[in-house]
């Protein structure tokens, strides 16, 4: 069917340029799909000719995608979404303070710097050697990872608030929550789902490798069960499931983002 | 001497130039005084330290010496008890780009903890004076500027202040929409009976919104105290040459001190 505001400005005489299908409001992106199909397809043809153990076919790995765990799933969700909420309070409270104390700022981000410096992986070993807990291993690895990130990234946020808004404000002689919550904060939004973006992304990676190397519960785990029976399906599936959830939650964010932001040009 | 009104006494600013570190005099020597409800325009070259004195008026700065009285009180040491009865209209109109106009106006009685029915009431009553009735919820990006001015206006005049700042308001818009802007803006802090000092380098703003100019130096200096009629038209064009004069005489930049 002919998109009606399409159709009007037609029978205004006015140039309607082509706009991609939308259904619900949101662009279907097509382009996307027939690109996932003929890998898919790819996938499928080199099935036929590679045994099963290495290459499996669709019906191999969609049998397996059914037989996986919602548990794990459902653990490793929480792993990640309790980590980063947790990750970005601190976040917040660091650049709170660093924003509003600039000797705080001083102190705090060189140590804050050292922290991004050091791999993921030496996170996990410290991890291991330092606590005995599993939820605690992997609430440390991605707190530790992710934090910082949202700390530094509130902090450039906070500190790109215009100087003639903040003056605008200061005049009205706000309280200093006040100044916050009506500059600062929506100021920082912005940056604020971008880091949620980034770190989702990472957080997803992380929890993965730490369930890998130690955990007894998750996807990480599931997918080391995967490894040790030799079962590529099995593998594909869970990367699947990882993929799914991480497109979930960008897709997520993104709506977040088009409600939050409707103010932008 | 009156407590009311705005005192300026022996004022001087001088600051760390950034990257240089040299010591500059924005302001060298100001003594006046003006009365509650008088409206002011003070002109003088660009960069001459207008604008740092209305910092100091709005509280924002403070002075390396001297002072500014407010009704007895300096806005930058009791800065708080200035909330609500000081205002100003800057040069662009700092409109918080994820409000829309309503919200925007409504800001300044937000921080004044008015309820909201009688802010949302208050703002829009004063966006239809300002003829943005079809324009409460635009968002600043959606708005010309002159519209945003408008919207900048009605900020500044919602809390009824006693003391109306206006920092080269004007002087970015076009001719005709900054002079219908300076009418507007005139009538409206006649009728509203606020203080009002207005800065700008541009001599028809000065003359458009009448009342008292004052001619500042560079560093800032009082070179002459005026009176202006708009309606004079021949007194008009007497004092732009005057001023003018007087500009143009004043010894170039000196900004270092030592």
């Amino acid at each position: 069917m002919a998109n009606p505001s399409a159709v009007q400005s037609l029978e205004r005489g006015e140039a309607v340029e082509a706009t991609p299908a939308l259904v619900g409001g949101f662009r279907v992106p097509h382009e996307t799909l027939i690109a996932l199909g003929l890998a898919a397809v790819a996938w499928q043809l080199l099935a036929f000719v590679a045994p099963p153990y290495v290459i499996p076919g669709w019906d191999k790995i969609f049998e397996q995608l059914l037989a996986l765990r919602v548990d794990f799933v459902l653990i490793t969700v929480a792993r990640v979404f309790a980590a980063l909420v947790l990750s970005f309070a601190l976040g917040l409270a660091g650049a709170a303070l660093s924003y509003s104390f600039p000797v705080a700022e001083r102190y705090a981000m060189p140590l804050v710097k050292l922290l991004l410096a050091v791999p993921v992986v030496c996170w996990i070993l410290f991890a291991v050697l330092w606590f005995r807990g599993l939820e605690l291993r992997i609430g440390f690895v991605l707190v530790i990872t992710c934090g910082p990130i949202f700390w530094v990234d509130l902090l450039d946020g906070m500190k790109g608030v215009s100087k003639d808004l903040r003056d605008m404000l200061r005049a009205l002689r706000p309280s200093r929550w006040q100044f916050f919550a009506k500059l600062i904060w929506p100021a920082t939004v912005p940056i604020v789902l971008t880091s949620w973006k980034i770190n989702v992304s990472l957080a997803i990676r992380i929890v993965t490798m730490a369930e890998l190397v130690g955990a007894t519960t998750g996807i990480g785990y599931g997918l080391t069960i995967a490894q040790n029976l030799l079962s590529v399906a099995e593998v594909f599936a869970w990367t699947i499931v990882l993929v799914v959830i991480l497109y979930a939650a960008q897709v997520f964010i993104s709506l977040i983002e088009a409600r939050a932001l409707r103010w932008r040009e | 001497m009156s407590t009311e009104g705005v005192v300026v006494e022996g004022l001087r600013k001088v600051f760390h130039q950034q990257g240089t570190g040299r010591l500059v005099t924005a302001i060298e020597a100001l003594d006046f005084a003006i009365a509650p409800g008088e409206m002011v325009s003070i002109v003088g070259r660009t960069g001459c330290g207008k604008s740092t004195f209305l910092s100091i008026l709005l509280g924002l700065e403070t002075p390396s010496a001297g002072r500014i009285l407010v009704d007895g009180k300096t806005p930058y040491g009791d800065f708080d008890s200035f909330k609500g009865r000081i205002a100003c209209i800057f040069q662009q109109d700092r409109l918080l780009p994820w409000r829309s106009a309503l919200d925007n106006v409504a800001l300044a009685l937000e921080v004044l903890g008015v309820a909201r029915a009688e802010r949302v009431a208050r703002a829009r009553e004063w966006l239809e004076r300002l003829g943005l009735a079809n324009f409460l919820y635009a968002y600043p990006h959606e708005m010309s500027g002159g519209m945003r001015q408008r919207v900048a206006i009605a900020r500044a005049f919602v809390v009824r202040p006693r003391v109306l700042l206006a920092d080269e308001a004007f002087g970015h818009l076009d001719e005709v929409t900054a002079a219908s802007l300076r009418r507007e803006f005139s009538a409206l802090a006649r009728e509203e009976g606020s203080t009002t000092v207005s800065v700008t380098h541009q001599l028809e703003e000065a003359f458009d919104l009448g009342g008292r100019v004052l001619v500042f130096g560079c560093p800032a200096r009082l070179l002459s105290d005026l009176r202006c009629d708009p309606g004079d038209r021949a007194g008009v064009a007497r004092l732009r040459g005057e001023i003018q004069r007087m500009i143009d005489q004043d010894a170039p930049l000196q900004p270092v001190a030592s």
